[in-house]
């Protein structure tokens, strides 16, 4: 006999990473704080690191703008607002972002 | 889903579903009702003539699509009463709005859950229970709506321990969590027209913590039971101590909730109480909370001030439960999402 699976299709918004970047000399690295408990110094370290490694430069570190609602606080739960995603899309190459506890 | 993606199974017992899922890691770990074709369209004929395949909303992290059919597979699946897949449905279309986050909901190491709130005239029609013993066991529409939903979770959402679900302790509300509003012992309207839906029956979803009780076995006037409401809204140890958009969902029993309207009290005069009672120092909100997440007026504090456990009165949420004794709830959010309250729609 035969049932069905419970999961249903995989909706059309899902996305892919973005490939990486062969040669990061040159480039700009950003830093998005995503708001969980020393986000920021971790990242920021990593990204100095890998900006002396490799040489690339640290061009922004930045916090996220409220996305959800007028309501909203930032926080290490919603998404980075527009304004900031805009920002990061215009002045880095690549970010840096997503401690976790 | 077509017919074309139908999986083999020796016999249609509990235990074979429950091993044929348990290898492609599906389930809830209980016995689980197979999902055939048959079982499935006559749970689907609850709807009336409605679109099977139409996606009801794109569930993360998974990004996985709740058609009606793959919410009825869900509801088979939890042995759901066909009176409960409106319900269903209409949950799903709930947890698809931005505002409840859901992708936050299902990925954290918080022990969140969706508690679904079942209101209005479907709570008879399809049988829910929303008197004596509400949140336990006993009452098949509200375990297996809840169960589906938690189904509905792993499958679609793919909210499994672990890959994607990194709840630390995880946490019994995450089996089965819903309620129904107790309507005839509301002394107000009902909790749906007092966020604006007018509609015949409503569901609300309110992703928190497990309730925390609240005991008051003899206050006959409203303060000293909203004192005792007001200390379970101030542990430190909840999310939602410094998220100014956090929701606290009190849950207060018909006779709290008589007590209570007798003395001519409001919803309002409930959440303007609170909110004015439920606070703590700032200076020990600081110093329990390297990072929050305040409102700018709340940052702007002095440490001797005592501030509310969340931004607004507005947040604090009122609805009867329960049936006979003096014991009430507290439900808070997790913190970075907002209720919602929809029509029961199929």
């Amino acid at each position: 006999m035969k049932i069905y699976a419970p999961t249903g299709a995989v909706g059309g918004w899902s996305t892919s990473p973005a490939p990486s970047i062969p040669v990061l000399a040159g480039r700009r690295i950003g830093v998005l704080d995503n708001g969980k408990p020393n986000a920021r110094l971790l990242l920021e370290r990593a990204a100095s690191q890998l900006a002396a490694r490799t040489g690339a430069s640290v061009a922004l570190v930045v916090g996220k703008s409220v996305a959800i609602s007028d309501d909203a606080c930032v926080n290490a739960a919603t998404p980075a607002g527009e304004a900031t995603i805009e920002r990061l899309v215009k002045e880095v190459d690549l970010v840096l972002t997503g401690s976790a506890d | 889903m077509s017919l074309d993606e139908l999986l083999d199974i020796a016999d249609d017992s509990p235990d074979a579903v429950l091993e044929l899922y348990a290898e492609r890691g599906w389930g809830d770990g209980l016995p689980l009702v197979a999902p055939t074709p048959a079982r499935v369209d006559a749970m689907l004929a609850a709807l009336g003539e409605v679109d099977p395949d139409e996606v009801i909303a794109t569930l993360p992290p998974r990004g996985g699509e709740a058609t009606r059919r793959v919410v009825a597979v869900n509801a088979v699946l939890a042995g759901c009463p066909r009176e409960c897949l409106p319900v269903l449905v209409s949950v799903v279309r709930a947890l698809g709005r931005p505002e409840v986050n859901l992708r936050g909901v299902n990925a954290t190491t918080h022990p969140v859950a969706p508690l679904v709130i079942v209101s209005g005239d479907v709570v008879e029609r399809a049988g829910y229970n929303a008197g004596l013993g509400a949140f336990g066991p006993g009452n098949r529409a509200n375990a297996t709506t809840g169960r589906a939903v938690r189904l509905l979770l792993l499958h679609v959402a793919g909210a499994t321990p672990g890959p994607a679900d990194a709840s630390t302790q995880g946490g019994p509300a995450k089996y089965a969590y819903c309620v129904a509003e107790n309507a005839t012992a509301t002394p107000w309207d009902s909790y749906p027209a007092s966020v604006g839906v007018g509609a015949a029956s409503a569901v609300t979803v309110h992703c928190g913590e497990a309730p925390h009780n609240v005991h008051d076995m003899e206050s006959e006037s409203p303060a000293p039971i909203l004192d005792k409401v007001a200390s379970a809204m101030t542990s430190l140890g909840q999310n939602n101590a410094v998220i100014a958009q956090g929701e606290y969902f009190v849950a207060l029993c018909p006779e709290h909730a008589a007590t209570i309207a007798g003395a001519g009290w409001s919803r309002r005069d409930i959440a303007s109480y609170l909110f004015q009672r439920a606070r703590l120092p700032a200076s020990v909100l600081r110093s329990a909370f390297a990072r929050r997440a305040w409102a700018p007026w709340m940052e702007a504090a002095a440490d001797d001030d005592l501030l509310p456990m969340t931004g607004s009165a507005d947040h604090i949420r009122i609805v009867v439960i329960g049936g006979a004794g003096k014991h009430s709830s507290v439900i808070p959010s997790w913190g970075m999402t907002a209720s919602v309250t929809v029509p029961v729609e199929p």
